[in-house]
């Protein structure tokens, strides 16, 4: 295969077309959970879908992926279609769970290598180093990627993971969305270092602080780590620095808060930032395509059936 | 190797039964690997693993650090990508540590995400009282394991079946807890030669036909019911010992059909006698066998306290061969 790879300007194109796709998919789960209300818990990502994207544009579509829960944002990016992931939101057959995984956080596609999530925060720091080792014994030439929040960061499960992935410089890449707070926790009270990404001397590997709010940067930098894991130089830590632009779920008032809540405003907005180098003709296109994308999509999720209950005794063994 | 050979009965012990089974399956399957703690150079905490490192290489018998969670979290992970990962933990009671790991991530992962994916996790689970081990290193844990639908659980009580169990784990798609009593690691039995030597789950074994009294017991129990039963037949009680081999899934029609020929039921459990899987069998039973049962369904279990380290208390806290009998002798007059 000589053919060129795509030029700096298209990669920034389909970036930006993935990010502004979650941002009207964030917006129309939004309305949908304030006017229908909602059965489950929706976190939103709003403000987290450029550093989201940004970093699985760094991967193969044979790398594994290991989400976090904020959003849809690292689902869509690795190949999901929207339909299947707003199925899994409203409880739908039509769910990439067939109706079992509740919400959005146990949405998955085996076929793209989107792993799924579990329920527990900070289990997906052993699993993900766990894939990692079999890429590594079976020499698939895969990288495991695995986000978190700076509120799993406090699980002993990293130090596990962390440890034993260095010293068998497994192929996985930790990415930390540290959006400043873990529920009511603020990072800055849980943390005994300034950064996540301070704690990854302790087990000899590199830690990356990078603005999460850009998404290019941060695809250049897990570029980088993906490429080091893949040569067999072992895991990388990188932190991308956010803000949670809403509550921990939609519908959360977030008394705790003392910081301004920022509401609908986003600082720094990975969707402005992205589109500034593309033209602005271009630009609504995108745009327009992308909220015609999320309506079909919702639509279709909405007119799908629900799940009944022969979905229960479904799936327990093989 | 002869024909003949191939189906040759040996006898070897309860360890090298293990042994076997895991070195038989990692030269059948290349994905068959391995990892937990003293696993590799040393060979295992109880010798299991011996020659393998040799054998199989760095690679596929892995020493980790002391890290449960990664020992089976990420045996969780690599069954998702392709491998089949057979992990040890050195102590059946660290499944506590794991418990995340074991009760949601293996029970769980393939439920939550819509059968999308295979969990062919084999956690091997040293267990049972060994002689001073103390109270996190003796316990009985396999009920806590039948409670959490999505884990298989296998409780293998002869050399033959430690084989066949492993051999079936570790062929099965789905996620088993494998508990191997410490106390049977030195006992010997008949084992067949072949490589394809693989007890199905679900099927219990009837280690001792009987007419008179049923007596369902597990693991290092087995032995002990049965010498019991020696003790019993000069007093004219024809003692039937069934081993369920398996506990998920539990064969409960063998049961049911041997207390509809004894009438009486006995389950003997080394496992706290509070919510042990006594409780769950003698539930079944009444709620099959109602009618054919002469008497109540009895438990003859460990204590509902931690156990002690002085070996002769542990011994005071499990059921012995003489208990068995005292309770028969009581069971049989009903």
């Amino acid at each position: 295969m000589n053919s060129p790879g795509p030029t700096a300007e298209q990669v920034q194109l389909e970036v930006y077309r993935k990010v502004v796709t979650i941002r009207f998919a964030e917006l129309r789960i939004r309305e949908h959970v304030e006017k229908e209300g909602f059965g489950g818990f929706w976190h939103p990502g709003i403000g987290q879908e450029g550093l989201q994207v940004g970093a699985v544009s760094a991967m193969q579509p044979d790398d594994y992926l290991y989400y976090a829960h904020r959003g849809l944002g690292y689902a869509f990016a690795k190949g999901m279609e929207l339909e299947p992931l707003f199925g899994d939101l409203l409880g739908r057959r039509t769910g990439s769970t067939g109706g079992k995984g509740g919400g959005t956080v146990h949405f998955a596609d085996a076929s793209r290598h989107v792993m799924g999530q579990g329920g527990t925060l900070g289990s997906s720091f052993v699993m993900g180093a766990g894939t990692a080792a079999a890429s590594q014994l079976l020499g698939d030439g895969r990288v495991t990627v695995v986000f978190f929040g700076d509120g799993a960061s406090g699980r002993g499960t990293w130090h596990e993971a962390a440890l034993q992935a260095s010293v068998w410089k497994l192929p996985v890449v930790w990415i930390c969305e540290n959006n400043g707070w873990a529920l009511s926790a603020r990072f800055t009270e849980q943390s005994p270092t300034e950064h996540v990404a301070d704690r990854a001397p302790a087990y000899g590997i590199p830690g990356v602080v990078v603005d999460g709010q850009d998404a290019m940067a941060v695809r250049e930098v897990t570029l980088e780590a993906i490429e080091r894991a893949r040569r067999g130089e072992g895991p990388t830590l990188i932190e991308a620095k956010t803000l949670r632009i809403r509550g921990h779920y939609e519908g959360d008032r977030q008394p705790y808060r003392d910081d301004p809540v920022l509401g609908d405003e986003i600082p720094n907005d990975p969707v402005h930032r992205l589109g500034e180098g593309i033209a602005d003709d271009v630009r609504r296109g995108i745009d327009a395509e992308a909220r015609a994308l999320v309506d079909r999509a919702f639509d279709a999720a909405l007119a799908a059936p629900r799940a009944d209950d022969s979905v229960i005794f479904e799936d327990v063994w093989a | 190797m002869s024909a003949a050979a191939a189906t040759t009965d040996r006898v070897i012990g309860y360890s090298r039964a293990i042994n076997e089974a895991l070195a038989e399956e990692m030269r059948r399957d290349e994905r068959v690997w391995m990892m937990g703690q003293d696993i590799g150079r040393l060979g295992g905490v109880f010798g299991l693993t011996r020659g393998l490192l040799d054998e199989f290489g760095p690679m596929r018998v892995r020493d980790t650090a002391i890290n449960e969670t990664f020992i089976v979290g990420g045996a969780a992970g690599a069954a998702l990508a392709g491998t089949i990962p057979v992990v040890e933990l050195q102590f059946a009671d660290f499944l506590f540590t794991a418990a995340d790991e074991i009760f949601h991530k293996l029970a769980k992962w393939r439920y939550m995400h819509g059968g999308q994916f295979t969990m062919p996790v084999v956690v091997r689970l040293p267990t049972g009282v060994v002689g001073g081990a103390g109270a996190e290193h003796s316990q009985s844990l396999e009920t806590i394991a039948m409670h959490v639908a999505g884990l298989k659980v296998a409780v293998p009580a002869t050399p033959s079946d430690a084989k066949g169990l492993l051999k079936a784990a570790i062929r099965d798609p789905d996620p088993v807890l494998f508990f191997e009593h410490k106390g049977l690691y030195r006992v010997k039995g008949p084992v067949p030669e072949s490589d394809e030597h693989v007890v199905p789950f679900g099927s219990a074994r009837i280690a001792r036909p009987g007419s008179d009294l049923t007596v369902v017991a597990t693991g290092l129990m087995v032995d002990r019911a049965l010498a019991a039963a020696e003790q019993l037949a000069p007093q004219g009680i024809d003692v039937e010992v069934i081993d369920p081999r398996t506990l998920v899934p539990l064969d409960i029609d063998t049961i049911v059909s041997s207390v509809e020929r004894t009438h009486r039921l006995m389950v003997v459990h080394e496992a706290s006698r509070t919510a042990g899987f006594g409780a769950e069998i003698a539930a079944q039973v009444h709620e099959r066998a109602f009618f054919a049962l002469d008497a109540p369904v009895w438990r003859v279990c460990g204590t509902d306290t931690p156990l002690p380290q002085d070996p002769d208390l542990e011994q005071a806290c499990i059921p012995s061969t003489d208990e068995i009998v005292t309770a028969a002798l009581a069971l049989a007059a009903i």
